[in-house]
């Protein structure tokens, strides 16, 4: 599939039809990569798949100039369809390269399981039903389904709906919509006395780093609403009614457009499941108005979209 | 006049200024009876809410908060109640998950002749939130 | 130098004693992220987990955010309150790279201006320093003259021997701390030379390294070199992570909070990432992400050896583990030409 993906990104740059190439490359840590945004052909030869491709590439779509060959999986190739609908970039200009997913390796999952940091195991391989770990010449086995991240547990669209090219073939859906939704259950099944001391403990670690916005494709605007300062709604200073107030805020400001990548999960340094909100607001933006973010490039997005009868029994 | 001596909620209210507003001040010329608890904000309409003003409402210490607009199809500006309507029911069912009770964020449709109805919103409101209680979501400094 | 040790088990009873009359702080999980945390009384597992904290120890003496002083307007004019004093405290645990970060960057906070919150700090607190024996694959302090089994920026370095710890007393303040607890005693010649032997294994189990040779003339000869600054930059994503969470870096902001008739002051946490980092009313000259990420690169490796003679850096590795898209500075300083671009 590797080489099959070098071809084709290679191709779009010698027949001059795109100025860049974003994808994929090998990782300075083990078990990592890293986006790779090149012009030159030379670079296409380091592009790589496989199940540690974390990043959303479609962040860089509004930053790189010109016209782009981006590698999105299926999550990646929402947020790019997401931003078409916004207006932010033209479908034109874009040639995606489709790369179906069976789900990635939750590499803080694993070092849990196995006990082990991840530069202390020395390899780890995705069969199947299995993965095999390697630590010092052992092997243990998980079940996949312990591996996986969350969100790849219950991925509906596995295979980007919206492609130039795709690469290798189309992936069904067989997860489980109710998997990975363990955290978020939790939650709704506690008093709102109890949720609300939850999210609190949870914001007084948060240090206003905001990699949870940076690396969001949905959060493009130009001026964040936190760094307005008339009026000012937050203060900079990282007490934990602004960080909830943030995330909060945040969550709603991308709703209909986060398609729940979890991106902003996996970057914050010090450990909040934000995932617990955003896969909520992406069920209440299902259930209240029939809607999933980055299905349908020429639907109106959400929030300017309305119907005639809606949200009867909220408002009267 | 009886004395008060228990506590009075403190509530926000973002009334559009071309029905809800206008309905405010009908209730008012009227002489309808109802809780002074409500500060209002005009607001040029409902459209113009953010969550962001709900919140910083509750982050300000209101016990809770109103937003009012004209009646779905009658917007002044057309389409702006509509936008409302999706971004306050989002906003309020999103909020009730993260523990802030439903009784503190109301939205209603309040038209310029609906004086009576506006009362009744605040009477509603400030009732339901007595018996939530004072707003201590933000209090405090956190573990 | 005379050397003592202690036995691993004595630790908790050490610790006892101390907590007694000083704060303790350790590395701790608690919170749900590691970072020194005040120590519970009883609990010393964190010597089987720890290998670095997340927070580094920078967050003891400049916190993520602190309350400078809170007022009051009153009939008779404003009344300040200031923060209490620092009490007095120990941290028990950092690691020689954040030790030697904080010796880089006392210079900040004392050189023209005493740095009131700081220094107190700094002066209230006795550094207590641990050996690594498992340094991350993302560890390059050798190659910044860091080792990572010892240190002289401590007050007292405990080296791991196996079963017990050997001490050194580097400073008075470690001495006077040390000569009440009776659960140290004195180590042996053979105690002496296991250390030695320890010392050299562990530095030598730090795998990744930094070529620093001429960096800052390096820098600056490519500084106008718009193309490669780019292509550097092109995957940042500008979050703070690399900042927030550096030993050596040292920016904050300060601001108000203020309503109708009180307000606080504090000091948070900035970075060089932020895009509004400089922001002016009439502009912003790092508007553009490769001039933030060019400031950073050159600010740790050309501006700040030349201003203070060191490099602002001591290879922990933080920056590595926790950047978002994995933009790596061993890698990028490799990369830096040997030579001045052509003239275009």
């Amino acid at each position: 599939m590797e080489q099959e993906l070098r071809k084709e990104a290679r191709k779009l740059l010698e027949e001059g039809k795109v100025d860049y190439i974003i994808g994929f490359a090998p990782g300075s840590l083990k078990f990592s990569t890293t986006p790779l945004i090149t012009e030159e052909k030379e670079e296409i030869a380091s592009l790589v798949i496989n199940s540690f491709v974390v990043n959303n590439l479609a962040k860089f779509l509004t930053e790189v100039p010109g016209r782009i060959g981006i590698v999105a999986k299926g999550c990646d190739s929402r947020s790019i369809v997401s931003l078409i609908q916004d207006n932010r970039i033209a479908r034109e200009n874009v040639i995606i390269i489709g790369v179906p997913c069976s789900g990635l390796i939750d590499i803080v999952k694993v070092e849990k399981l196995v006990g082990k940091d991840r530069d202390e195991i020395d390899d780890i391989a995705l069969q199947g039903e299995k993965v095999a770990v390697t630590v010092g010449g052992g092997k243990t086995e998980l079940p996949t389904k312990e591996a996986l991240f969350d969100n790849c547990l219950s991925c509906e669209f596995p295979t980007p709906q919206e492609y130039d090219i795709l690469i290798g073939e189309p992936i069904n859906a067989t997860c489980n919509r109710e998997l990975g939704q363990e955290k978020m259950k939790e939650l709704e099944g506690m008093t709102p006395e109890r949720r609300w001391e939850f999210w609190k403990h949870q914001f007084s670690r948060c240090i206003m780093c905001y990699a949870c916005r940076q690396v969001c494709p949905a959060c493009f605007c130009e001026q964040c609403f936190v760094e307005e300062t008339e009026p000012q709604w937050v203060l900079p200073v990282p007490k934990w009614q602004d960080n909830l107030i943030f995330q909060v805020i945040r969550n709603i400001h991308v709703a209909g457009r986060c398609t729940d990548c979890g991106e902003c999960e996996r970057v914050c340094p010090v450990n909040i499941p934000l995932r617990s909100l955003t896969k909520k607001m992406y069920g209440l933006v299902n259930e209240m108005l029939n809607y999933k973010a980055g299905t349908d490039k020429n639907a109106p997005p959400l929030m300017t979209a309305y119907e005639h009868e809606e949200a009867k029994d909220l408002i009267r | 006049m009886e004395h008060k001596s228990e506590w009075e909620p403190r509530i926000v209210g973002f009334l559009c200024k071309w029905c809800s507003y206008a309905g405010a001040d009908l209730a008012g010329t009227s002489r309808k009876k109802y809780p002074a608890n409500v500060r209002i904000l005009k607001v040029p309409c409902s459209g113009r809410v953010d969550p962001l003003l709900i919140l910083k409402g509750l982050r300000l210490g209101f016990d809770g908060v109103v937003v009012s607009g004209c009646h779905p199809g009658d917007c002044h500006y057309q389409t702006g109640n509509y936008r409302a309507r999706r971004r306050i029911a989002l906003t309020k069912k999103f909020l009730e998950y993260m523990g802030v009770p439903e009784e503190r964020i109301q939205a209603t449709w309040v038209s310029a002749s609906e004086g009576d109805k506006f009362a009744q919103v605040v009477a509603g409101v400030t009732k339901g939130l007595k018996e939530v209680g004072s707003n201590k979501l933000f209090a405090g400094n956190g573990q | 130098m005379t050397t003592k040790k202690i036995s691993k088990k004595d630790i908790g009873k050490l610790l006892e004693g101390w907590s007694r009359e000083l704060t303790v702080f350790v590395p701790s999980k608690d919170k749900g992220v590691t970072e020194m945390a005040k120590w519970d009384g009883k609990d010393t597992g964190f010597l089987e987990w720890y290998r670095n904290t997340v927070i580094p120890a920078k967050s003891s003496f400049l916190p993520a955010m602190e309350k400078m002083f809170s007022f009051q307007k009153n009939n008779d004019g404003y009344h300040l309150e200031l923060s209490p004093d620092q009490q007095k405290r120990i941290v028990f645990g950092i690691r020689p790279c954040d030790a030697r970060a904080m010796v880089i960057i006392d210079k900040v906070f004392t050189d023209s201006y005493e740095d009131p919150y700081y220094v107190s700090k700094r002066k209230n607190t006795v550094l207590i320093g641990l050996s690594c024996t498992n340094p991350y694959d993302s560890c390059f302090c050798t190659s910044l003259g860091v080792k990572p089994a010892e240190s002289a920026d401590v007050d007292l370095m405990f080296t791991d021997i196996e079963d017990e710890f050997l001490i050194e007393e580097i400073t008075d303040k470690g001495k006077e701390l040390l000569a009440a607890a009776s659960v140290v005693k004195k180590a042996t010649k053979a105690d002496d030379a296991k250390a030695k032997t320890e010392k050299a294994a562990v530095s030598a189990m730090v795998i990744r390294k930094l070529d620093i040779e001429d960096i800052s003339e390096k820098l600056q000869a490519c500084f106008t070199d718009k193309d490669y600054w780019e292509k550097v930059a092109a995957k940042c994503v500008s979050c703070g992570v690399c900042t927030l969470l550096c030993p050596t870096c040292y920016c904050f902001d300060i601001c108000d909070e203020l309503s109708k008739k009180q307000g606080t002051r504090y000091r948070s946490w900035d970075s060089c990432g932020f895009s509004i980092y400089t922001q002016m009313p009439m502009e912003n000259p790092r508007e553009a992400k490769w001039r933030r990420v060019r400031q950073k690169v050159c600010h740790k490796y050309e501006f700040y050896p030349m201003n203070s003679e060191v490099i602002a850096c001591t290879g922990c590795g933080r920056c590595i583990r926790l950047c978002p898209v994995n933009w790596d500075i061993t890698q990028i300083l490799a990369s830096v030409p040997a030579e001045q671009p052509a003239k275009k």
